[in-house]
């Protein structure tokens, strides 16, 4: 996850370099410490210090490492010749490394040879079974074939043997949601929530996916995670907020005043919907007549 | 409104056929949905699309988010007397044509209120073409509502069932792409993560 300090950082170095300015490797090796996906502008700033031979000696062995994070940001790119270079120097710097002929393989991925990327997985795996890098591009080969119920089998495999990568509960919960599978997303966020209970965003898509699936109990639990959310957050986000007035209205109108709980659960919805309204004050005035309005439809049913 | 959906003309204004495009091209890597605002035409025979707001480009199976961006959304444009007319949809792969289920849910969502309501699907092969072919049509597939209720293409070669207004549409598209504009496009969830940032895009034709 990227805190916040680290992401005005990233901002700041971005523009920087984006206008010409210095600090382009501290920039990249950012952007690599992070797993970021800013291929466009690692391709470019990256070339323009390999293509320059005083600013590539200056690196010393980390040169390799910006061979590697550019050749794989050119196959993102598209840009296969420079990947293609990029990754001949390293052939030519470390023969019969594992680590570049899993570039290699990437290649034949990016240039849609399927196949052949598969064989060139599959060889690499006998050497070391537990590379968890080659078992997740099998999931994105599948996915970018097509193959989603492949892409989940995969996954699912993968989970099996590691089930502590929170990146892959959270691709897979991503990929139920696109497939509307949110029974089987919620329990992808259930997990998520039982390894690491104190990361905030975790609760929120869990809620998010129990209003989704809706029905009184689901909209009760999605409810608590709002909560408990805004708990978390210090009450600053505003989805979670949102979310407990969406949910006491639908619960409301599911039970239509015949619950106790309801007058507790009015006063959390007033309490969001304060905090809301002052904080669209002062942030964002021209939209408030609108969040008002919208707010009020939500109380009124409940 | 007595025409049905059979019938209507479809009309996409300039602003926001860029603006859907764009948001796309600022999300390159994953699905991202938007509405289309707009109105029928005095002579009742055309649905005129004249702006669209982008909405997500993550999770966009999730029922919350749309909720909310729908109800701000719609009382924002009503008091301009315009409607939420239809839906925008992109998917994550370049080569799916493919409508699938969430789009169809929130296009089905939208008709409620907008019986006439269009799903347009981003065409990237057309989008990626568009430098060189120098076509005038849009490089998004038109979908409407069967007297069944599921939603199919509409063809509109050669006849009008849907255009651009403005015929240089793709010229300034292509200049905006080239410009990089797609950078500053704000979505619904920029919004809900930063509310500072404006969904209405102010600033993007100036």
């Amino acid at each position: 996850m990227v805190t916040k300090t680290e992401e005005n950082q990233l901002n700041r170095l971005e523009s920087q370099v984006d206008n010409g300015g210095s600090g382009a490797w501290e920039y990249l090796c950012l952007v690599r410490k992070l797993k970021l996906r800013r291929s466009d502008k690692v391709l470019k700033h990256g070339l323009s210090i390999l293509n320059n031979p005083s600013k590539r000696s200056a690196l010393g062995p980390e040169e390799w490492t910006l061979y590697e994070q550019v050749a794989v940001a050119a196959m993102d790119c598209q840009s296969l010749d420079v990947a293609k270079d990029c990754i001949k120097v390293l052939q030519k710097k470390f023969p019969d490394s594992k680590r570049v002929g899993r570039l290699e393989a990437l290649l034949l991925e990016a240039k849609g040879s399927w196949e052949l990327a598969e064989k060139a997985y599959s060889s690499l795996l006998e050497d070391n079974p537990l590379d968890q890098t080659i078992h997740k591009r099998r999931v994105a080969m599948a996915k970018a074939q097509g193959n989603i119920p492949g892409a989940i089998e995969w996954l699912n495999k993968y989970l099996e043997i590691f089930m502590a990568d929170h990146d892959a509960w959270r691709e897979l919960g991503e990929i139920y949601v696109s497939l509307q599978m949110y029974k089987q997303a919620a329990f992808c966020y259930e997990e998520l929530i039982l390894s690491q209970p104190t990361v905030p965003l975790y609760h929120l898509a869990y809620a998010d996916v129990l209003y989704t699936l809706g029905g009184l109990e689901n909209l009760q639990t999605a409810k608590k995670y709002y909560t408990s959310t805004i708990d978390l957050t210090g009450g600053k986000n505003t989805r979670a907020l949102f979310g407990v007035c969406l949910c006491t209205s639908a619960i409301a109108q599911i039970t239509k005043g015949k619950s106790k709980e309801e007058k507790e659960g009015a006063q959390v919805q007033s309490l969001a919907a304060k905090v809301l309204e002052k904080d669209y004050k002062q942030r964002a005035p021209d939209k408030l007549p609108q969040l008002t309005t919208a707010l009020k439809s939500l109380t009124l049913s409940s | 409104m007595g025409s049905s959906s059979g019938d209507l003309r479809y009309e996409l204004s300039q602003n926001a056929y860029i603006k859907l495009v764009l948001h796309s091209l600022n999300h390159p890597t994953s699905a991202v949905n938007g509405v289309l605002i707009g109105r029928i035409s005095p002579s009742n025979d055309a649905v005129l699309i004249d702006d669209a707001v982008p909405l997500f480009h993550s999770h966009l199976g999730l029922l919350p988010q749309l909720e909310i961006s729908l109800m701000l959304i719609e009382e924002y444009f009503s008091a301009k007397g315009l409607n939420i007319v239809g839906y925008f949809h992109a998917n994550e792969r370049s080569d799916d044509y493919e409508l699938g289920g969430v789009a169809k849910n929130i296009g089905d969502h939208i008709c409620r209120y907008f019986p006439q309501a269009a799903i347009l699907l981003l065409d990237n092969k057309k989008l990626e073409a568009l430098k060189k072919s120098k076509d005038r049509s849009a490089v998004t597939q038109l979908y409407v509502r069967d007297a069944s209720k599921n939603w199919k293409l509409v063809h509109s070669e050669g006849n009008n069932r849907f255009s651009l207004r403005e015929p240089s549409a793709n010229l300034m598209l292509l200049d905006y792409i080239a410009s990089e504009k797609w950078q500053g496009i704000v979505d619904f969830d920029d919004h809900l993560d930063d509310i500072s940032k404006d969904w209405l895009n102010p600033g993007l034709f100036n």
